[in-house]
């Protein structure tokens, strides 16, 4: 017998069983993360030898140079963490998987969460794993307002997931994305202030670093981890706003699909 | 059971349907054929929603692609697995996306794994199976949950004789069972053994739909007479027995060699083929 019915859930039902194709989902790229963890890996352990490293440097060069090299770098990787987002939607293109799940019961909500749940979650532990690294080894003072700092580390992940998304959206190879991820985040990042302490750099960088989501993540964080509550509000508002419009975006170029236009 | 009535399709300049019609009852299997171009693909991308007709209509069981979504079992026409993923956790993926839980997801991941023969790899990551292998995983993620409608989209290109055996055992089956199906292929004797009711596709059209002997009505066979010095006469004709009797009574030196060729599909598709090439 065929399974199919004319079987309507009520509200209720309906919500359990969104709920359980999104597990599905996240279940499946969660597993799909943990059998390739190299880059994510790579974006912990690279930014914990630089902290160590530069961390006598910046003390001499800049008051609060321990909040700034853990800040600064946490930031700049976290930015290149933004390749494993866009290569995780891009590799459903490359294995032409997403036309296969359009056409599943699950509504493109309900994958692009399944889909990019487990990526947030691998960003905010990034971000978290390097900040406890920095307390812990670096000298970084334990924040104050731990939920402020959570808050921040929510938000930050949840701009660069938008932004990777966006950007595997419009790419048209993993090379495109490589290269867009690796000098636009080294160059976004250095100029936010990531690498070199603001102070530090030439006036005009100081200027264009406003344009840079790098510079208002830092001073997002920076606030957040100082428990300056009025200090987060405006970076994390025009953090939210890049989020908002790259996610928009993104959802509605994946809701449609990649045709079969796409170049790979 | 599905129903689509003069699809156009434009990909640009190309006209990838020029009003396409073809319906498809419960139970029944259609055979869709035609040469690569003809539209069969962007009727299967249709027909699941992933593409928006640019003219006519398609239902299923009277509501549009866009409300049937998760009644239809597609297996496309690539591989479209996930590498690192296995083929135990692919079923459980679809089958779960598709609404199935614990027992009956249990009950159909069995059920394939048996009619598929896919218990010497269910385990393994579906990178490291072969091409008639991958085609098998993928045929059973689009039936997991028993869809009413199923295409087909050449489920057995590239697979050996052991892939083919058991998917058309598995479409016959479903549609024993009362799926409609619409099975795409080049390998015209499968659509014979699934007794399919045959639809050919070209630009963009179906220009001849109908059983296997209804289709061939008409097409020319061929006698072939080899005479013992080796001269040899081949004579295409629609009527080979009384062709071939003609030819004895007029032949005038010993035969050593006769063969009687009836049309088949391959000299339908063929002739359809050659026609439309530029």
């Amino acid at each position: 017998m065929l399974l199919e019915t004319g079987y309507r859930p009520g509200p209720a039902a309906a919500l359990r069983e969104s709920l359980h194709r999104i597990r599905a989902m996240a279940g499946n790229n969660t597993l799909i993360r943990l059998r390739d963890p190299g880059q994510t890996i790579s974006y912990v352990v690279m930014p914990m030898v630089l902290m160590l490293v530069l961390e006598p440097l910046y003390v001499r060069a800049v008051d609060g140079g321990t909040t700034k090299v853990v800040t600064g770098l946490l930031v700049m990787f976290s930015v290149f963490a933004i390749s494993i987002a866009g290569n995780a939607i891009l590799a459903e293109r490359t294995w032409k998987t997403w036309d296969r799940l359009r056409v599943s019961r699950a509504p493109a909500a309900e994958l692009l969460i399944g889909k990019t749940l487990p990526i947030y979650v691998v960003m905010i532990a990034q971000q978290t794993i390097l900040l406890i690294y920095g307390c812990l080894v670096i000298g970084l003072p334990i924040p104050g307002n731990v939920p402020l700092v959570l808050g921040a580390i929510l938000l930050w992940a949840f701009t660069l997931l938008a932004i990777g998304a966006l950007l595997a959206a419009i790419v048209r190879s993993h090379g495109e994305l490589s290269v867009i991820t690796d000098v636009g985040a080294l160059t976004l990042s250095s100029l936010g202030g990531a690498l070199v302490p603001l102070s530090l750099m030439p006036e005009w960088a100081q200027v264009a670093a406003q344009a840079s989501p790098g510079y208002w993540a830092l001073e997002l964080l920076q606030a957040a981890v100082a428990g300056d509550t009025a200090g987060v509000l405006k970076p994390a508002a025009i953090l939210l706003g890049i989020a908002l419009v790259c996610g928009a975006f993104a959802i509605r170029r994946l809701t449609r699909g990649w045709g079969r236009g796409g170049l790979l | 059971m599905l129903q689509a009535i003069d699809l156009v399709k434009r990909y640009g300049p190309v006209l990838a349907l020029d009003g396409f019609s073809l319906s498809v009852a419960a139970g029944e299997i259609v055979g869709l054929v035609g040469h690569n171009g003809a539209g069969k693909t962007t009727f299967v991308e249709i027909v699941s929603y992933l593409v928006r007709q640019d003219g006519g209509h398609v239902t299923i069981d009277g509501r549009p692609p866009s409300a049937s979504r998760g009644r239809v079992g597609v297996a496309p026409q690539h591989i479209a697995l996930y590498p690192s993923v296995t083929v135990r956790e692919h079923l459980n993926l679809f089958g779960k996306l598709a609404g199935l839980r614990r027992a009956a997801l249990d009950s159909a991941v069995e059920e394939l794994t048996v009619a598929l023969r896919l218990g010497a790899f269910i385990d393994r990551r579906t990178a490291a199976l072969s091409g008639g292998q991958q085609r098998r995983v993928q045929a059973a993620t689009a039936l997991i949950n028993r869809p009413g409608l199923l295409l087909l989209d050449e489920p057995t290109a590239g697979a050996d004789l052991e892939t083919r055996e058991a998917m058309l055992d598995v479409v016959k089956q479903r549609a024993g069972e009362g799926a409609a199906i619409v099975y795409t292929t080049h390998y015209l004797p499968e659509l014979v053994e699934l007794q399919a009711t045959i639809a050919v596709a070209r630009s963009g059209r179906i220009i001849a739909r109908g059983t296997y002997d209804e289709l061939v009505d008409g097409l020319p066979g061929e006698v072939r007479l080899i005479h013992d010095n080796e001269e040899e006469v081949r004579v295409s004709t629609t009527q080979p027995a009384a062709t071939l009797i003609d030819l004895l009574g007029r032949a005038e030196r010993p035969i050593s060699t006769i063969e009687v060729h009836n049309p088949s599909l391959d000299d339908l598709y063929r002739s359809l083929a050659v026609s439309d090439a530029p």
